[in-house]
């Protein structure tokens, strides 16, 4: 009986495993089937649709997604550490309902505040916007608070006692913050920078109401295609973007380590 | 709208201590007034004018309610986020018990596989189901070789496909949750039971599950939420008859340029998340409050 209750456990395990990964397996095999028929033979396998990659068609969404992902992570990491800095490391008054209202914008769906935007723009005769600068500014509306808070924890674990013993060891205020608080929070800031850039990266919801012909982002130039057509090229361009992403991953955590911070080894 | 009212003390600029504090924040402060306070608020108040003339009217929710089409959609919003929060939940227990009672690489294998997919992205995932579930798709033409089945299923474009979609796009989140919760059950009540005879499926079901429920409905809302208020996944896989709340707004903002009646469905969408956060924080109360009842206060 117990027996059988552990197979039936691993098999259930093992089929959701298999629902997880099926998707992203079969994406990854028709990048690089030869025809539109998916192929599971790697002897069949081949790159081209991979050099179409080049192309303007897809090259230019795929600048603008970095473009505006780069520019708001780093203003959103900038903000949120700013703010998670005056709410929870120097607590001016009011910092709790401060913060609720730095952190309200999370309990509001993605489509609503994207809709909220361009009626806002809109109405105030700012359409001329649309385009980078206000998926710039959804954008960051979409990642501050989560990079507040990431900002925020990290700050709230800070050992208060290195500070102290900074200040008996003689540094000023500034010393201590550039060189006791920062270093110690580097690791959250860099994982709400990460996090910032790849919902970004990948946003739909909000970018599909932001965006204007010539002034498109990859994920939205690709769902306006799946719609006609199941191309491999598409699949490519898929692979490609979770590659990119992956790297990019890889390059934070490279600079900030904060894969520690995520296991609970920093503190 | 109340909200804004929070910015003010940053106003002044005192010239004590604190100033450059109130400088820190106010970027912050200033960015979601403008581009999330003020928008919503004028969102909530366009909802209440005519379209045509721009007068104060109840019109578009009146249609909204009479219409038949907004409250179908909203019906089948929430049939298909239900759903997607059941059949997440029961997918994500198995392996959310498994990460929280396992060590080692097999775990961390079975980790990353579990999470990385959210690395992906929604488009790719889409992409990737639509090529498995589609008329000539990957499933219905194994079946068509095999001669189990004469006509393709219909297996894409309709609410199987888009609860199939999203329960994939849902589930590392409903799976954090769960595993969260089993982490926080003493593994010494599974063993106790185990010696006082019950067999491994009785464990589970009369210690781990019950003790496990704070878990599941936390799995159960956030699944519902997140499949509520999804967009690319219903747009592709639900094929152009399917029409939930996030599609219509996206309707009604770029084919018809109806503000105020999409602003009516995006404040309808806003309401249900709304209501299903509150259930989860009255849950989570009441549950602190018998708690706090059986450990008479020490907690």
């Amino acid at each position: 009986m117990n027996r059988m209750t552990g197979i039936l456990f691993w098999l259930a395990l093992l089929a959701v495993l298999a629902f997880i990964t099926m998707p992203i397996v079969v994406v990854v095999a028709a990048s690089l089937s030869p025809t539109s028929a998916v192929s599971f033979d790697p002897s069949q396998w081949t790159l081209r649709w991979y050099a179409d990659l080049a192309s303007q068609r897809w090259l230019q969404p795929f600048l603008l997604s970095v473009e505006v992902a780069a520019v708001v992570a780093v203003t959103s990491g900038v903000l949120g550490l700013l703010a998670a800095y005056a709410l929870v490391y120097e607590r001016i008054p009011a910092s709790d309902a401060i913060m609720s209202f730095l952190l309200s914008p999370l309990s509001v769906p993605q489509i609503v505040k994207g809709v909220a935007i361009v009626l806002f723009l809109s109405q105030i005769g700012l359409q001329g916007l649309l385009g980078t600068p206000a998926l710039i500014a959804a954008h960051v509306v979409l990642a501050l608070p989560f990079v507040t808070r990431m900002v925020a924890t990290s700050i709230a674990n800070f050992d208060r006692g290195l500070d102290r013993a900074a200040q008996i060891l003689g540094a000023n205020k500034l010393q201590r913050l550039i060189h006791v608080l920062l270093p110690m929070v580097k690791p959250g800031v860099l994982s709400g920078v990460t996090f910032a850039f790849i919902i970004s990266f990948n946003n739909i919801p909000l970018s599909v109401f932001l965006v204007r012909p010539g002034d498109t982002t990859l994920p939205i130039t690709v769902i306006n295609y799946l719609e006609y057509s199941l191309d491999p090229v598409m699949a490519a361009v898929n692979v490609a973007s979770m590659i990119f992403i992956l790297a990019a991953i890889f390059t934070f955590e490279k600079i900030g380590g904060f894969s520690a911070q995520i296991h609970g080894g920093s503190k | 709208m109340n909200t804004l009212v929070l910015e003010l003390p940053a106003a002044p600029a005192r010239r004590d201590g604190r100033s450059h504090l109130y400088a820190a924040l106010s970027p912050s402060l200033v960015v979601l007034a403008i581009f999330f306070a003020l928008p919503m608020g004028l969102m909530i108040g366009i909802s209440f004018s005519d379209a045509a003339s721009g007068t104060l009217s109840l019109a578009n929710y009146h249609r909204f309610l009479t219409d038949g089409l907004s409250l179908a959609g909203i019906g089948r919003t929430a049939l298909m986020s239900f759903l997607v929060a059941v059949s997440v939940t029961i997918l994500g227990y198995p392996v959310a018990y498994f990460l929280a009672r396992s060590k080692g690489r097999t775990r961390a294998i079975v980790f990353a596989l579990a999470l990385a997919p959210e690395l992906a992205g929604v488009v790719l995932r889409t992409y990737g189901w639509l090529i498995i579930l589609e008329d000539r798709g990957f499933i219905n033409d194994a079946l068509l070789h095999l001669g189990l089945i004469d006509a393709p299923l219909p297996l894409s474009k309709n609410l199987f496909a888009v609860v199939v979609g999203l329960t994939h796009v849902v589930l590392p989140f409903g799976i954090l949750s769960l595993m969260t919760s089993i982490q926080g059950i003493d593994p010494n009540l599974e063993r106790a039971a185990q010696m006082l005879g019950a067999s491994r499926a009785s464990v589970i079901r009369h210690v781990v599950l019950p003790l496990s429920v704070p878990g599941i409905v936390s799995s159960l809302l956030i699944s519902f939420t997140m499949a509520a208020s999804a967009y690319a996944t219903p747009a592709l896989l639900g094929g152009a008859g399917f029409k939930v709340l996030a599609t219509m707004v996206y309707e009604q903002v770029l084919f018809y340029v109806n503000w105020p009646f999409a602003a009516v469905l995006a404040n309808a969408l806003l309401l249900m998340m709304l209501a299903v956060s509150f259930i989860g924080i009255r849950f989570e109360a009441r549950r602190r409050a018998v708690h706090k009842g059986l450990t008479g206060g020490a907690s």
